[in-house]
């Protein structure tokens, strides 16, 4: 029987690997957030009414939001045939799944806030740092980049989504809040897994943490002004901006490339 | 975005099958169950399932490489978003097979050996032909192969092994029910998804005709290769169904699939009636999508 979430610390390494990167852990993991929603949030959690440029700005973030996670859907599915191992491979396929699961929901709120063609609307909106950004993760997974594609799609971009829409979250409105407290929940799992498959690379062959620290100071550039733009966009106060900065480019620095 | 994607959401596909038929399950079946007696008690038996099971999961390696293959090569975010569940449903069904490996018997160390010694070639093959059109983000083709010829393939293998397995080894068949269901909504998606691409490009036809030409060959090899080596088993395997009904132990003694009682046809007999159901299903499915069925030459 599959161990839940919780007690999976007390396995041995080897079956702890083989335990959260199952189908089944993914399964018991998400039903818990995701049983009794529809489309991210509870079917009774009230629409606010948001004033119209309140509005616009959360169709801006939102239109980013989408462009991110296609870039993660994409470059999840692209990771899955150059994964290391089948292992790798099946919990690959649940992180396509989230991610697909994320545009969705995203779209779906862009469209109950109005947006009748939100593929337009995205190109109108979408920030050029971020397709920057996108490009370059795509660049890595094409070359078959394992360390350097999971570096910047499990570390990089989902820590940047992590703290944006945690940020994001505190300061929503209801429906969008439970959207985005979901999406976080995956994240987190997702960059659980990138910190833990480098971590281990990392200390067996360390000559590639030159080669990732090249990556990580192409990418960072694009990561801060995405975060200035978007986050300025959401009335993020610019103290409060720079701490999330810091707080991104830690989550970046456990694994020592700085 | 077509109307009919709505009907293949993430939301449907998470009410649906996570939350749906699997709900409850581990490894596909009911916490618990384990295989039956009759064929871990049986070292011929152990063994012909184990050679049945790599070839399920080399067909299911294959589908979750395709699958995710072809998110990037998709035209439209609703086709991406359907293929990210199929991925996982894939990705499920290699874990279960997988799995169902370990339950035969085989150490996890050995997996991939054991893997590659029971292959059958053909099989590979028959990937292979796919997975071309796959790297070569070939979307048309790509679901074509993947969606209506290597699914329709595997919904029809998988109920003739639901038929067989129902009563006499209920584990397996408790696993295979769940891929059955997933297999019906990513051929059904193929269906609906390359009709209107075919229509969009006409020249497309000719080059997916040829493909699924191929592959139909190679299923059929597939087939023969795998009902003559397994023909013993099989015929052990009919033999104790018939013993255990007549005790009254298993009620095995009509184990009905299109029309046919699978526990009274010789294996050749067996290899026809999987061929024929294969082969008919395609021109139909292939003739709804507006692509002419190509008989393939007979291996």
């Amino acid at each position: 029987m599959a161990e839940r979430p919780g007690e999976v610390h007390r396995l041995e390494p080897e079956e702890f690997l083989q335990e959260v990167q199952s189908f089944e852990f993914w399964f018991q993991s998400v039903e818990g957030y995701l049983t009794g929603r529809r489309f991210g949030h509870l079917p009774e959690t009230p629409e606010e009414d948001l004033p119209e440029n309140e509005r616009d700005r959360l169709i801006t973030a939102l239109c980013n939001y989408c462009v991110g996670e296609t870039a993660a859907l994409e470059g999840a599915s692209g990771l899955v045939a150059i994964a290391p191992n089948r292992q790798i491979q099946i919990f690959l396929s649940t992180q396509v799944v989230d991610e697909g699961r994320h545009l969705e929901v995203l779209l779906h709120r862009l469209r109950s806030l109005g947006v009748t063609d939100p593929e337009q609307e995205i190109q109108k909106r979408v920030n050029r740092s971020l397709l920057a950004f996108k490009r370059r993760l795509f660049e890595l997974v094409a070359g078959k980049d394992w360390e350097g594609s999971i570096f910047a799609q499990n570390v990089i971009l989902e820590a940047m989504e992590f703290s944006v829409f945690q940020a994001h979250a505190r300061r929503a409105d209801p429906i969008t809040r439970e959207i985005l407290d979901g999406i976080v929940k995956d994240e987190r799992r997702h960059i659980g897994f990138g910190e833990n498959d480098l971590g281990r690379r990392l200390k067996a062959t360390p000559h590639i943490r030159a080669r990732l620290g090249e990556i990580k100071r192409q990418l960072d550039p694009l990561v801060l002004e995405t975060f200035e733009e978007t986050l300025s966009e959401l009335a993020v106060p610019p103290d409060e901006r720079t701490q999330l900065g810091r707080a991104y480019l830690a989550v970046v620095d456990r694994l020592g490339l700085v | 975005m077509p109307d009919f994607l709505s009907g293949y959401s993430i939301q449907n596909w998470l009410e649906s099958c996570p939350q749906g038929y699997l709900e409850g399950t581990e490894y596909g079946h009911p916490p618990g169950e384990i295989e039956a007696e009759v064929i871990l008690g049986n070292e011929r038996l152990r063994e012909e399932g184990i050679r049945t099971t790599v070839q399920l999961v080399v067909g299911e390696r294959c589908a979750l490489a395709a699958s995710a293959g072809l998110i990037n090569a998709a035209p439209d975010e609703g086709s991406k978003r359907f293929l990210a569940t199929q991925t996982l449903d894939e990705a499920r069904h290699v874990e279960i097979f997988t799995q169902r490996l370990l339950d035969l018997g085989v150490k996890k160390a050995e997996i991939e050996d054991v893997i590659k010694l029971h292959a059958n070639p053909h099989l590979v093959a028959f990937a292979d032909v796919l997975l071309e059109k796959v790297d070569k983000k070939d979307f048309v083709a790509g679901v074509v192969g993947q969606n209506i010829i290597l699914e329709g393939m595997a919904f029809s293998v998988f109920e003739m092994m639901y038929a067989a397995n129902e009563r006499l080894n209920p584990k397996f068949a408790h696993t295979l029910a769940g891929t059955i269901a997933d297999e019906r909504r990513h051929v059904g998606f193929g269906e609906n998804r390359i009709g209107s691409l075919i229509k969009e490009h006409p020249e497309r036809k000719h080059e997916v005709e040829r493909m699924q030409k191929e592959m139909s060959y190679n299923m059929l090899a597939t087939f023969g290769d795998t009902f003559r080596r397994s023909a013993a088993a099989i015929q052990e395997g009919q033999e104790m169904g018939r013993k255990l009904a007549e005790q009254g132990v298993l009620e095995t003694s009509r184990t009905q699939w299109h029309g046919a009682n699978l526990n009274e046809l010789a294996p050749d007999q067996l290899e026809d009636l999987l061929a024929e159901t294969v082969l008919k299903e395609f021109k139909v499915r292939l003739s709804r999508v507006g692509i002419e069925y190509q008989t393939p030459t007979m291996p």
